[in-house]
């Protein structure tokens, strides 16, 4: 072996060797800091040999010209696969090409030692300037550390020329990298809750961990012009913290590296079995689940991931401009109870969190309304307030409304996921605590189990129209044609709440121990509603969306949603239009936050498509889908008759209900069903029967009565007589011939709000009307306000469309057109003018669009076609008149 | 070695994933795709507004097996995929002349 050989092969033995060293350090140590050291003291000592044969003996020489560490080797922090960094700095062009052979010198012997170079010449002049397209080189260099050459030159680039840069030029560097920063934590979608997290670049990984310390370096810097401890800048109560998940992070990535033989940095299920078995980041791993370390994990990323977004947040450059007014503004969201400071909510009198936890709740009322963040004082506050939460249990009612109200608003996700992390979800719901970042390996799943919750709930709310920072997160995805249609039925839901309730929950069956998730998720809700103290029919409602939450997914991957048969089947299950809904919301926002590529807009047209035809086939099958007499033993009536006195006959129960769609049985409580049974019952005394009540901003008309001509027409006249603008509607008539119509309608001159003994002469108009002792014209000349009809925002233009074919014995009308006071007086007048009869009526408006669905005949058969004509003329004429 | 190209039903995915893996086919890509053949489009009306599928949803499987491996794979599509509706699909079939396994650089049958 000759000389040259010599050096070579003992400087690759050293090398080795020292690897090797650290490699069982770590084995026997787990401490990955040491690796970090021990592997930069190696690379160190390679280099400078290397120089001292290329370049001089003598280390600070040549004049001009010196050797550089960057990025994570500057730092020394050297993992046992990462890239060695290096700049060779020199005065001016003048000296490259005399150094071009050394510098091709070195790096040819060290990638002869497998180590990963990235190398770059760079003049002094040069890296005083800002790179907009190559950030990546201003960044590295708040990381240099000098190797060998001219200390002069370094001196100059450390002391004089890059601290200028940075003066110059911080706002440029801050803002790109925020931006790089902010892009990186979108492809992970905004979460460090993934289920194989990148422990490198996901949110919470390494890589923000050093963003932190770029950002206090740019600081420093530029107010100090000085170099210093990045961390000195950190606030103090985050330090110990965050040094803590970077020590966990450093030795899982060793492990990863010593694994995988390679800069690898996945951590994968299997990496996560094997880190737990071996207690890796000196965690016992006797004590310990895959499940609990990756807790643990959890636990470290969240601390960086926060200080991340809170340095982000405070050293943005002072804005003049339009945020800055922005954020002025946002100090006005101030109130008696809490005060807001650059984004931060402080609570004014911290100790009362622990006397009234309605103000806990309103805490996070006002983070989900406005997307506000916790200041660290809210933080302890709250920390110390659930210490001592008080014995007396919260007053349900108070309680649901301060929930509803964070479910409702559009930063909910977020609420909730400080609700979650500062334990005040577990506290109101233990049943949550069994998935908190729970880990369920899962091919297609990436977020944890609470994380997945949440995000059901974020997507949903970005489902709503593009809206400003204030008024809710934007939507992350790609909007389609068919998700504005789901939004537009998203903002229909009668009770939105129930389905945000039952996203949070769907899945805490996950983390418990029942045979199916399902059935646990069932078991926890129903002790969840109790506390709440829901309404039965709500209750109902949420079941309803745990049991079949997995439903319409399955039919559309595994069903033909062409064939009218899966359709029919579908709605079958379903019942209802208001259930369609949420549930096809639902598994919208299920599919999408499984992971960011699950939601296809293949996927998403399919589901619309199967809401759409479920929804038509809902609206057109009723005179299909009757109450038939049935036997005894499965007659609806046994859920209405323990309602009823003793004296109820269940025949009599079975005979009112024979005839109804089935759709009454499923959009009325046994309650409801029981209380127009016994109106029912009184037709004998008088021909109408009327009930009126209040359901929150709207009342709801029930008129039970015989069928008879002008009927629909004389119950829509007198409400509108009355001022009423009837939003809902739907007619029913069972097999003997007993019509049951239901009004629900808005209160446009608060008649009955600021005069509650008017409802009785409501119902007492509307009786004298029905029963003919009173003219409906006399009463629509003396009440109607023509004068008060406002122009529609919106041009909808007027539709009839029919359909003689969903029905074996009527015609269906469908009308579109926008909503006006009378309106629905209006078409019934005309279609009872020309001798339709309405079997079957669903009225519907949805915002200043009015969809009305009638099933008509005329002398007990469908409409011939003449006489649709001569419907659709009349409809037109007066809706356009 | 024969390449099989396959479109068919959404909703008979399953089943023809079941079968191949059955007689040992364990690898193919799956594409989410939209065609149309002589299946007619559909069309729905809602809320006034009428929306025609002009193109209509299907899911394209694509895979390459060993030659005696294909008419078995021919087969079990055809078997889970037919429902005798038009619309069912179509499979293509083209020769391949080599296959190469990223990772261990092995070639020919043994790479599948």
């Amino acid at each position: 072996m000759n000389e040259t050989g010599d050096w070579k092969l003992e400087l690759s033995d050293y090398y080795s060797a020292e690897s090797l060293t650290t490699q069982r350090s770590f084995d026997s140590t787990g401490d990955g800091l040491a690796v970090l050291r021990r592997r930069s003291e190696a690379v160190d000592v390679v280099v400078t040999k290397l120089y001292s044969r290329f370049f001089s003996p003598q280390l600070d020489e040549p004049q001009n010209f010196c050797l550089l560490a960057l990025g994570g080797y500057g730092r020394r922090e050297l993992f046992p696969h990462s890239d060695i960094d290096l700049l060779f700095l020199t005065e001016n062009s003048r000296e490259q090409p005399s150094r071009r052979d050394a510098v091709a010198g070195i790096l040819r012997e060290l990638w002869d030692l497998r180590l990963r170079i990235g190398h770059s010449v760079h003049t002094l002049a040069e890296c005083g300037r800002l790179y907009r397209d190559n950030l990546e080189f201003n960044v590295a260099l708040l990381d240099c550390r000098y190797l060998a050459g001219d200390r002069g030159l370094y001196a100059r680039l450390h002391d004089d020329v890059f601290p200028h840069l940075v003066a110059r030029d911080h706002q440029d560097l801050f803002r790109n990298l925020a931006d790089m920063t902010r892009q990186r934590h979108a492809k992970y979608g905004d979460t460090i809750f993934h289920l194989e997290p990148d422990i490198k670049e996901a949110p919470g990984g390494l890589r923000d961990f050093h963003v932190c310390r770029w950002l206090a370096r740019i600081s420093q810097l530029e107010k100090r012009k000085a170099w210093g401890a990045p961390e000195d800048l950190w606030p103090a109560h985050w330090r110990a913290e965050v040094g803590t998940a970077f020590e966990f992070l450093c030795a899982t990535r060793c492990f990863l590296h010593y694994l995988r033989e390679r800069d690898d940095n996945q951590l994968s299920y299997e990496c996560q079995d094997q880190a737990c078995a071996r207690g890796i980041a000196r965690q016992p791993a006797a004590l310990l689940t895959a499940a609990d370390w990756m807790r643990i994990y959890f636990r470290n990323a969240r601390s960086i991931y926060r200080l991340t977004k809170h340095l982000l947040e405070v050293s943005a450059p002072a804005r003049a401009g339009v945020y800055g007014l922005f954020q002025n503004w946002r100090s006005r969201l101030s109130n008696a109870d809490f005060s807001v400071l650059r984004e931060n909510i402080y609570v004014r009198q911290p100790a009362a969190l622990a006397q009234d936890p309605a103000l806990l709740l309103r805490l996070f009322e006002m983070v989900a309304r406005h997307g506000l963040e916790l200041s660290r004082d809210a933080e302890r506050a709250v920390a110390e307030a659930l210490t001592r939460v008080p014995a007396t249990p919260l007053d349900p009612s108070v309680f649901f409304g301060s929930f509803r109200q964070i479910l409702l608003f559009p930063w909910a996700a977020k609420a909730l996921r400080d609700m979650n992390r500062l334990g005040v979800l577990s506290a109101l719901f233990p049943e949550f605590q069994v998935i908190d970042s729970l880990v369920i390996r899962d091919f297609f799943h990436r977020y944890t189990v609470d994380e997945h919750s949440f995000m059901t709930i974020q997507n949903l709310h970005a489902l709503a129209p593009p809206r400003s920072r204030s008024q809710g997160p934007a939507n992350s995805g790609v909007g389609s044609e068919w998700e504005d249609l789901l939004a537009e039925i998203l903002s229909e839901l009668e009770k939105p709440e129930l389905l945000y309730l039952a996203l949070l929950f769907h899945d805490v069956g996950k983390g418990m121990e029942a045979p199916d998730h399902i059935e646990g998720s069932l078991q926890a809700l129903d002790e969840i509603m109790a506390r709440l103290d829901l309404a039965a029919v709500d209750r109902a409602t949420v079941r309803f969306l745990i049991a079949s939450h997995l439903e319409m997914s399955a039919t559309l991957q595994r069903r033909d949603i062409f064939d009218p048969e899966t359709v029919r089947e579908f709605a079958g299950k379903i019942e209802t239009p208001e259930r369609l809904k949420m549930l096809s919301l639902l598994t919208y926002a299920d599919i999408k936050s499984v992971n960011p590529e699950a939601l296809t807009p293949w996927k998403t047209e399919l589901l619309w498509r199967l809401y759409a035809a479920t929804e038509n086939y809902l609206a057109r099958s009723l005179d299909k889908e009757r109450v038939k007499p049935v036997a005894a033993t499965v007659s609806p009536a046994d859920k209405i008759l323990p309602l009823l006195a003793p004296s109820a006959i269940r025949e009599e129960v079975d005979s009112f209900l024979e005839g109804f769609p089935r759709r009454y049985l499923a959009t009325h409580s046994p309650q409801e069903i029981a209380l127009h049974f016994q109106l029912a019952q009184r037709l004998g005394q008088e021909a109408v029967q009327a009930d009126l009540r209040t359901l929150g901003s709207l009342h709801e008309l029930t008129v039970i009565t015989l069928d008879r001509p002008f009927l629909f027409a004389s119950i829509t006249g007198t409400l509108a007589a009355w001022g009423m603008s009837i939003v809902k509607a739907v007619a029913f008539a069972d097999a003997a011939g007993v019509v049951l119509d239901t009004f629900r309608f808005v209160d446009l001159y608060h008649t009955l709000d600021l005069n509650p003994s008017e409802a009785d002469r409501l119902k007492s108009n509307l009786v004298d009307v029905l029963q003919g002792r009173m003219e409906l014209s006399k009463l629509m000349s003396g009440r109607i306000r023509p004068g008060s009809v406002q122009k529609p925002k919106v041009t909808i233009p007027s539709q009839v469309r029919f359909d003689d074919t969903s029905s074996s014995h009527s015609t269906l009308l469908e009308l579109i057109t926008y909503d006006r006071p009378g309106l629905l007086y209006q078409v019934s007048s005309v279609l009872a003018e020309l001798g339709c009869n309405i079997e079957i009526a669903l009225i519907d408006t949805e915002g200043e669009k009015v969809i009305d669905v009638f099933y008509l005949t005329s002398q007990v058969r469908k409409l011939p076609p003449e006489l649709q004509g001569a419907v659709e003329k009349a409809l037109l004429s007066k809706l356009q008149a | 070695m024969k390449k099989i190209e396959a479109i068919i039903q959404p909703s008979r995915f399953d089943a023809v994933k079941d079968a191949l893996h059955d007689i040992g086919v364990d690898g193919m890509t799956v594409l989410e795709v939209r065609g149309h053949g002589r299946q007619k489009g559909h069309t729905e009306f809602y809320r006034g507004n009428e929306y025609t599928v002009d193109l209509l949803p299907k899911i394209k499987i694509e895979m390459v097996v060993p030659d005696n491996l294909a008419e078995p794979s021919v087969q079990a599509i055809l078997k889970t995929a037919k429902t005798g509706k038009i619309g069912d699909g179509k499979i293509f079939l083209t020769h391949v002349d080599d296959a190469v396994r990223i990772r261990n650089d092995e070639r020919g049958d043994a790479a599948l």
